[in-house]
Order: structure tokens, then C-alpha cells, then sequence
């Protein structure tokens, strides 16, 4: 579903990402973790098609095609989803709009009749009820005065509307209590089939108690370090990223 | 320079009995000695009306034989065309709302409108307004009474060319009650000049809504005037809109003149093309417990340029005076252009005053959250703009008139360079 090939991204001339390698099948979940400022989100951001970075070298396919020449838009349409590390607030805009809009475009772009008001509000109803959230936080502006874990779940709620083929969840766990975890979790496992993947970025193990992944990947300095079933996140967790140090270093180091 | 022959032409053609044709020659000889505004003023420092002198400026011909289609106003309406009054629907006594015309002069006239004139000052295109205008529109609510339509005054312009200069005089006696809404449009592909003064008058406990919307074509001139006198506890709630006109020039002199008068001034602004729009606000309180507050958004696009001068005096013995200033921007291109410049003289004790003025560009992070979800990059900006200006349209709900007038102010929003097409 995708293969990033030796993809070395760099902003304003300083590289992030120093080639990265990573293949997901239909199905699957990769977990990503790796230290602060390792280029995780900028991984995420890249394969939404945020620009202002430059990609230096290496591809990036996605259902067969190459990813890097289509708009956000057209990534969105073809069904990749990214929940952000940082949600934006959109002040005036409720998010039922924001819902309904995107829904909508996606829908148009398939070729599929759009939803009227009526039956969105019936279809986002369940949605709703599924991450336990009620019915004002639609007419509310796009997490205006939302709390972090608010802020969060409704990026889950936004996953669960658009129900993409690809979702990559940057640390949506993160800000999250015990609670609003599992219902996040259990959002994200309803979504799970044979024809979707997902890519959790996460700093904590926990989350994957809840969403078992096939594959744990560590990204340190721009490139991908280590990568293996579910006991390197419970190794990670136990030891840090320290016994890494000498193989990241050494990556660093080599041109 | 400028030459007197169009304006004393436009002149001869305006019968008004001799006692009004007097103060019209007086005012016309007091504009043509001072002329069309320059940028020696400093309310006219930005805006150039020079080219007002090249062209072939007349006072309209005859009323056309034929109506335009006139689009539907939910409520009651008077239409002008060229400066001519050519529809009327209403079931108002021509007492209540008709031609100013008739109001100080014609056979019906009751009474000459008291402050008819009094209010507009004698700014020299206050001046030609005062000489040239024709039928122009009253608007006279009694006591206590609560207008239950909003009254629509539609001033088209479909001559090239033409100058024309609407005059409008509203009349709240106490306790009365009213929505306004002044509609100043024309053909979409000629030059013509507007240059309408309204006169605003509120007695005591009298409330006005006043939507006041320029729609005029994309190479019109605009240059308007709105004064506004408010009585004690008044309250006058006004939304300006911008969304036309090569040059668009609104100026709104309001007048907190009695004790626990308030006013509420929204508007929106948009400089497209190689447009001109200013906003220029001055209100003046001048008794105590004055509220005012004013709330306007700005969009330039292209090589627009956009201007917001309000000023907010507070005049000696005004005390426990409030004065609140919002004006906020949005850039839309590297060429647009807006300044904001809010101003407040406080000259009493006890006020609370505010002002902010921002200009700034469309939010990138917000567009690509947008467009992270599958929105298209027009419909995405789109988005951010209704937002954006949303907070300035709240009397649109308080009206009944979201559903009429949102469809224009969405057409007349900037589209932007639409993304590269990709297969
Ligand atoms: N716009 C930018 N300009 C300059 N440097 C940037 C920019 N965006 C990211 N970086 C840098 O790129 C590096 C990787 O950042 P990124 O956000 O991808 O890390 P991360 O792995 O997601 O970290 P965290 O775990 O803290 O979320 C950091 O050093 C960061 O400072
Ligand atoms: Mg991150």
C-alpha cells in the first residue's frame, strides 16, 4: 500500500529525514517511536504533502502510484488521513462544516453523490457515540477552546467520518487519560480491515496494548534505526533509546 | 481643473420650487469654489478621485423606458434608477416613506423634515449632493412605532457615465423602530459616479438597523456620506458593506449626542482587483454614558487596497463613555494592500476605551489542515474567509436578512489563484 524508498527530506537546507526505508501492506499497523526531534511528525507531514520542505531524494508510492506530486487534497481524496501532533484551531468554523465539507469532496472525487445535511447528521451521529463525544462539539468552532484530549478525539472523530485507506496518528495518545485512550483506541480498531493500514507515532507503549501493531519501527536521526515485532516497543520501555545511542550516533556521523 | 459646465447643466434639469432652488445654487457655487477633494486633505490622502475629471461625467438622461429585472427584496422597497424613482412596493403612507422630493416640496409635502440638511455638513461633495440630487427617499417613522419589514432603498446606476447622487433622510421620532437597508448597485461594465448623502436622525429611544451595502460595478466610483444624530438611549446598529466600486469611499459621522445613546458599527470590506475601498468612521460622543462599538473586517486581494480610519472622540463632560475599536485584516495577495489606523481622543473622566487594529495573511497552517481533510484549496479558503469575516455579520441574523444577502457577499469573495490542476 505504501513503499517510501531512501527518502531524505531537509527544511531550509537542514536535512530531517536521512533515508528512510518503510513498506506497509493492506492490514497492517506500524508503529513508529524514536526520541523528540527525530523527524517523526515531519515523516507524517511529508507523506500528507505539507510543503515548505524539500525533498532531497527518494520516492514515496502509494497504491501503486507516486505520492509526491499530488496536492493534500488529492492525498486526502485517495485516502490518506493524518491526525495531527498538534491540532489546529479554526475559529469560525464549526466542525460540522469542516466535517461535512471534507466528507463531501472526498465523496465527489469518487464519483459518489454527496450527503445532504440530514442524512450527514444521522451518519455522524454514530460517530459521535462511538468516541463518546455529544452532539455541541459539531457546532462548535474546529477545536476553538478545546482541551488537549478533546483536541485529540476530535481528530479521531474526523478519522472516523472520512474512514481513510491510510491513517497515520501523530502521538494521538499523547495528552489522552486512561480512559480516553481506549475509547480512541477502540475508534481506531473499528477501522481496522484487510484494506486499510495505520501508522501510530507514539512515545508510549501503552497505546499498543490497546492497538496491537505487526511491526515497531525506532526513527532516530532521519532514519530508521530498528525495526521489529511488538517486544521492541516493551524493550524501549523498559530500556529507553539509550542502547541505541551508538547506532544512531553512527548514523549521524556517516555522510 | 475642473469644468463648472457639467455640474451647472446637470443643474438647470432639476426643478425644485424657488425656495429649495436658491440653496441648490448656493451649494452648487461652494463646490465649484472648492472642488473635488484632493490628497491635500488628510481624509483624502490615499484615495485619488482625479479621474472623475477625465471623464465625460453628465447628469443622467430621462428615466429608460424599460425596468430592469429588479431582483427580490423581502420586504418594502423603493428602487431608484439613475437617480429616478421607478418602482415602489410598499403599503407604508407615502407619509411614512416616499421621495424626499415630495416630502419638502412636492403637493404632499406635510413639513419640511426637521434637521433635513442639518446633519451632512458642508464638505464640498456634501456641496454638489446638496445642489444635484433629484428625487432622493424619506423615510419618517412616528412615535412609538415598530416597522415590521425592513425598508429597502435600491439606488442602480445603468447610464455610463452618469453622476448621480441619492439622498436619503430617515426620520426615527421617540421610540420608534426600524431596519434600513440601502442597496447601491449598477451595470456591471460601466463607469458612473455615485455620491450619496443619508441623513440620520434619532430621537430619543429610537432604534435603527442600517445595512448599507455598495455593490456598485467594477469601475464605478463611490463616494458616500452617512451621518448620524442619536438622541438619548437611542441605539444604532449599522453594517457596512464594501464589495463593489473601482473606488468606494464610505464616510459615517455619527453623533452620540444625549446620554446612554448606543451605537454598533459592523462592516466588511473588499478591495479586489485594482480597487480602492476606505472606511472612514468618526464618532464623537458627546454626552455621558455613550456605548459605541465597532467591528470591521478587511480583505485585499490582488493589487486591492484597503483603508480603516476610525476615529472615536470623547468629548469633555461624555464621562462613563465606552469606545470599543476592532479592525482586523487579511492580505491575500503579496500586492494587496490595508491600512487600519483607529484613533481615540479622550477628553472626559471615567471612559473605557479600546482599540485594536491586526493585518495579517491568510493562516498557511489552517489552509493545509484544511486541505489535510480532502477540502479543496478554493473551498478551504473559502472557508476561512466566511470565518473570518462572520464576526462582523452578526445583524444579519438579528435581521432576518442572512439568507438575502449572503449569496452576494459570498459571490463577491476573493477566489485566489486556484492550485495547479494535477491528473
Ligand atoms: N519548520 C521547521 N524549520 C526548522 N526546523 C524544523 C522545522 N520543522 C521541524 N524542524 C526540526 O526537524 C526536527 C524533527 O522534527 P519533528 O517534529 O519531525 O520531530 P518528532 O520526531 O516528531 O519529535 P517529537 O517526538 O518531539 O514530536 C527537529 O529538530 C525540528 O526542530
Ligand atoms: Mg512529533
Amino acid at each position: 500500500m505504501l513503499q517510501i524508498r531512501n527518502l531524505h527530506v531537509a527544511i531550509g537546507g537542514k536535512p530531517i529525514l536521512n533515508g528512510i526505508d518503510l513498506t506497509i501492506h493492506p492490514g497492517e499497523v506500524h508503529a513508529i517511536m524514536g526520541p523528540n526531534g527525530s523527524g517523526k511528525s515531519t515523516l507524517a507531514q511529508v507523506l500528507a504533502g505539507r510543503d515548505g520542505y524539500d525533498i532531497s531524494a527518494g520516492s514515496v508510492h502509494y497504491l501503486d502510484k507516486d505520492l509526491l506530486p499530488l496536492t493534500p487534497e488529492q492525498r486526502a481524496r485517495a485516502g490518506i488521513f493524518l491526525a495531527f501532533q498538534y491540532p489546529l484551531e479554526i475559529p469560525g468554523v464549526a466542525n460540522v462544516q469542516l466535517l461535512r465539507t471534507a466528507l463531501n469532496g472526498q465523496r465527489r472525487a469518487r464519483g459518489e453523490a454527496e450527503m445532504d445535511a440530514i442524512d450527514f447528521l444521522e451518519y455522524v451521529k454514530d460517530k459521535l457515540v462511538l468516541l463518546g463525544m455529544d452532539d455541541s462539539f459539531l457546532y462548535r468552532s474546529v477545536n476553538e477552546g478545546f482541551s488537549g484530549g478533546e483536541k485529540k478525539r476530535n481528530e479521531i472523530l474526523q478519522m472516523a467520518v472520512l474512514e481513510p485507506r491510510l491513517a497515520i496518528l501523530d502521538e494521538t495518545d499523547s495528552g489522552l487519560d486512561i480512559d480516553a485512550l481506549q475509547v480512541v483506541a477502540h475508534g481506531v480498531n473499528s477501522l481496522r480491515g484487510p484494506e486499510r493500514a495505520i501508522v501510530l507515532v507514539t512515545h508510549y507503549q501503552r497505546l499498543l496494548n490497546y492497538i496491537v501493531p505487526d511491526q515497531v519501527h525506532v526513527l532516530a536521526g532521519g532514519r530508521i534505526v530498528r525495526s521489529g515485532g511488538r517486544e521492541l516497543a516493551e524493550e524501549l520501555d523498559s530500556k529507553g533509546y539509550a542502547w541505541l545511542d551508538d547506532k544512531a550516533e553512527f548514523i549521524e556521523a556517516s555522510p | 481643473m475642473i469644468t463648472p459646465t457639467a455640474y451647472r447643466e446637470a443643474l438647470s434639469r432639476i426643478d425644485a420650487p424657488g425656495k429649495f432652488a436658491a440653496a441648490r445654487q448656493s451649494a452648487l457655487e461652494k463646490f465649484l469654489q472648492a472642488g473635488l477633494p484632493d490628497s491635500h486633505l488628510e481624509d483624502w490622502r490615499y484615495i485619488s478621485l482625479e479621474h472623475l475629471e477625465r471623464m465625460p461625467l453628465h447628469a443622467p438622461a430621462d428615466p429608460p423606458l424599460a425596468l430592469p429585472a429588479l431582483e427580490d427584496y423581502p420586504g418594502a422597497v423603493l428602487a431608484y434608477l439613475d437617480d429616478r424613482l421607478v418602482w415602489r412596493d410598499t403599503t407604508l403612507p407615502a407619509t411614512m416613506l416616499g421621495t424626499l422630493a415630495d416630502a419638502i416640496g412636492g403637493a404632499a409635502a406635510t413639513s419640511t423634515p426637521v434637521a433635513f440638511g442639518s446633519l451632512a455638513g458642508n464638505a464640498s461633495l456634501t456641496q454638489l449632493n446638496a445642489a444635484l440630487w433629484r428625487e432622493g427617499a424619506c423615510l419618517r417613522v412616528p412615535a412609538g412605532e415598530r416597522l415590521r419589514q425592513p425598508v429597502f432603498l435600491r439606488f442602480a446606476a445603468a447610464e455610463a457615465d452618469a453622476m448621480l447622487y441619492p439622498r436619503v433622510f430617515v426620520h426615527m421620532a421617540v421610540g420608534s423602530d426600524a431596519i434600513l437597508v440601502e442597496h447601491f448597485v449598477g451595470d456591471p461594465d460601466i463607469e458612473y459616479w455615485q455620491n450619496p448623502v443619508t441623513e440620520i436622525v434619532l430621537e430619543a429611544g429610537a432604534r435603527l438597523t442600517h445595512l448599507r451595502i455598495i455593490e456598485d460595478s467594477k469601475l464605478a466610483t463611490h463616494t458616500g456620506l452617512t451621518a448620524v444624530h442619536q438622541a438619548s438611549d437611542s441605539s444604532y446598529r449599522a453594517l457596512n458593506l464594501t464589495l463593489g466600486g473601482q473606488v468606494a469611499r464610505h464616510e459615517l459621522n455619527l453623533v452620540l449626542g444625549e446620554s446612554g445613546a448606543e451605537a454598533r458599527l459592523d462592516g466588511v470590506f473588499i478591495a479586489a482587483g485594482r480597487s480602492r475601498t476606505e472606511q472612514h468612521l468618526r464618532i464623537t460622543h458627546q454626552a455621558p454614558r455613550g456605548n459605541s462599538r465597532t467591528l470591521y473586517r478587511g480583505l485585499a486581494d490582488a493589487r486591492g487596497r484597503g483603508v480603516f480610519d476610525g476615529r472615536v472622540e470623547v468629548r469633555p463632560h461624555a464621562d462613563a463613555s465606552d469606545a470599543q475599536q476592532s479592525s482586523r485584516n487579511l492580505l491575500l495577495s503579496p500586492h494587496a494592500e490595508i491600512d487600519a489606523k483607529p484613533q481615540l481622543e479622550i477628553y472626559a473622566d471615567d471612559v473605557r476605551c479600546s482599540h485594536a487594529a491586526t493585518v495579517g495573511s491568510l493562516d498557511e497552517d489552517a489552509l493545509f489542515y484544511l486541505s489535510s481533510r480532502g477540502i479543496d484549496a478554493d473551498t478551504a479558503r473559502r472557508l476561512l474567509l466566511e470565518a473570518f469575516i462572520d464576526e462582523a455579520l452578526g445583524l444579519l441574523d438579528d435581521t432576518g436578512l442572512r439568507d438575502w444577502l449572503m449569496p452576494r457577499l459570498r459571490a463577491s469573495l476573493p477566489r485566489g489563484q486556484a492550485m495547479e490542476p494535477l491528473s
